[in-house]
């Protein structure tokens, strides 16, 4: 059983275009799938399809095998969903907003706010508790969020832009939460980020969409050698120095290897021709150049 | 069998405190029953008291409209019972109109204007148990509004009726009023802020339209002093019996189009 699955999946607000185009992919349950793309893309509409608060157009969607058209009550007794626009009651206290959704989710008073509470302690707002969330700053309010889709213990989390709005500091409790609950709990998380170095610290696997189409979808490694992707070696020479068949920038010299194990053999190579060798290491090329570059192949393609 | 699941419950509860935290909405809640029920009939009453009979304009004819069994009254008695029996059912009728239809502009266009439906709908509540949750907490409101409205009521014109040494004021028309005719506007404002609901954008703009439902009761109980027609428990509890069902049929048609697509348009 697939944690998310979608065949065909089709979308269209206004039955001229299609916000997202026959979308097909099967997520492995306890797997963190990065859904990447350009805002537009279809990011958001997936998750609202998923979720069971869009009906498809074409193709249908499950979510732990059950059909979010049919049994939305079903799926979200399973499912956490944090996405911007779904906000909580501003005239309630962050402790309130919680309870009310334990209470929503079938949790009995006592149960809720033992809930909220640890969810509150493991997010950082158990000073803030008592306050309004009016009161409470974008970063606060995001965290809350997370910890109103957490509340029922959900077995497949929806992501949407988690980490937008939030410093530095916010953005990696929110991450290293997530890579908690993939680990321990074995929560499937779907993420839909254009956040790309977040991404990569947390995914393991991935999804490119633009334009309403999936253009690509694998781990890190299978996404970088289908665009054809390649490591690089990079030497740092002293100034006025250069290598031939080389390409030079920032000061450092860079060419492509086909695998990691001929770094050595390079390296040798360039010290025994006389060069002086300041500094030598691998690039591994970056979800971020792998997500661009099939952008680009897409680009071209049209 | 529960009327609510608990869960049912705690959104009638949250209803309930961000409908009293709207400002405007509990203005509406607090300040209608004032007017309607204390201001104007003391007003009325004080008026009829202190102010002589020959002083009063078109006292003859409001006269005309007294019931034949009444007739013995003196000009004060009658000018307070038809205050009692034909102005003040019209101002009764506003506060469950006026609260219930407030508080389902607080409870449905609100939450849709301030983003929070959405979330709502991610739970594992289902749209027909948000639907229920959410038009039986605007209902209850507006039956404690009314509630305590008729009781405040009461003892004004039970003053009134012992300073003028009248009868007792409560009549069948005032129980088919009460039982039937004040639920069934209790759930009609609901339901036709809801229905109005899928097409406002904002809160204001939902409860201004709700001034139209205002116009028909109105003009039912104003039409009585032109001496076409006189309402009588009959008439009024087979107004309450059509608008019974009109409220089914409008419940029907709402509860259909309570969607996420529709909600999140």
């Amino acid at each position: 059983m697939y944690a998310v699955s979608a065949k065909g999946l089709t979308k269209s607000y206004d039955g001229k275009t299609n916000a997202l185009n026959d979308l097909n992919l099967d997520i492995p349950q306890g797997s963190v799938y990065g859904f990447l793309g350009p805002n537009g893309a279809g990011k958001t509409t997936s998750v609202k399809l998923f979720t069971g608060l869009l009906k498809p157009t074409q193709g249908e969607c499950t979510v732990l095998d059950l059909n979010p058209v049919k049994a939305p009550g079903d799926v979200h007794r399973l499912c956490g969903v944090m996405t911007e626009s779904a906000r909580m009651y501003g005239q309630l206290t962050g402790a309130q907003n919680l309870l009310f959704f334990a209470q929503t989710a079938g949790l009995s008073r006592d149960e809720g706010n033992e809930r909220a509470a640890q969810l509150l302690k493991e997010l950082d707002l158990w000073d803030a508790r008592e306050k309004k969330l009016s009161e409470y700053s974008t970063g606060m309010a995001q965290r809350l969020s997370l910890a109103r889709a957490l509340i029922n213990r959900p077995q497949v989390l929806f992501l949407d832009e988690p980490t937008s709005g939030l410093d530095p500091e916010s953005a990696q409790a929110v991450n290293s939460m997530i890579t908690d609950l993939a680990g321990s709990a074995g929560t499937t998380v779907f993420l839909c980020t254009h956040q790309l170095r977040y991404a990569q610290d947390i995914c393991d696997s991935y999804g490119i969409v633009d334009k309403g189409r999936l253009i690509a979808g694998g781990s890190l490694e299978a996404l970088c050698s289908e665009i054809g992707c390649r490591i690089k070696a990079a030497f740092r020479l002293p100034e006025g120095d250069s290598l031939d068949g080389f390409d030079a920038a920032d000061g450092w010299w860079r060419t492509e290897l086909e695998r990691e194990e001929q770094m050595p053999k390079l390296l040798k190579t360039v010290v025994e021709s006389g060069h002086d060798v300041f500094e030598a290491r691998l690039v591994k090329p970056t979800l971020e150049d792998i997500y661009f570059e099939y952008l680009k192949h897409q680009e071209e393609a049209q | 069998m529960k009327l609510l699941s608990s869960a049912e419950q705690a959104v009638v509860n949250k209803d309930f405190g961000e409908i009293w935290n709207t400002r405007m909405a509990r203005n509406t809640i607090v300040l209608v029953p004032l007017v309607m029920v204390l201001f104007l009939p003391v007003m009325y009453l004080l008026m009829i008291l202190f102010v002589p009979a020959g002083e009063m304009n078109g006292v003859d004819q409001m006269l005309q409209l007294l019931p034949r069994e009444v007739s013995y009254f003196s000009v004060k008695q009658g000018m307070f019972y038809i205050m009692t029996n034909v102005v003040c059912p019209m101002f009764f009728l506003m506060i469950p109109l006026m609260v219930s239809s407030v508080s389902a502009a607080s409870s449905f266009v609100g939450e849709k204007e301030r983003g929070t439906i959405q979330t709502l709908l991610l739970t594992p509540l289902s749209v027909k148990s948000i639907f229920k949750a959410k038009v039986l907490s605007c209902a209850f409101l507006s039956a404690i509004a009314t509630g305590i409205s008729f009781v405040v009521f009461a003892c004004v014109i039970t003053a009134g009726d012992l300073f003028l040494g009248m009868p007792f004021f409560l009549n069948w028309n005032w129980l088919v009023l009460v039982l039937f005719l004040a639920p069934g506007v209790t759930v009609f404002g609901v339901v036709f802020m809801v229905l109005v609901s899928g097409r406002s954008k904002s809160y204001m703009e939902s409860f201004q339209t709700s001034g139209y439902i205002v116009l028909p009761l109105v003009l039912l109980f104003v039409g009585q002093f032109t001496g076409l027609f006189q309402l009588n428990a009959l008439i009024l509890l087979i107004i309450a019996v059509v608008l019974l069902v009109v409220d089914c049929l409008l419940w029907f048609v709402a509860a259909r189009s309570f969607t996420p697509e529709k909600l999140l348009k």
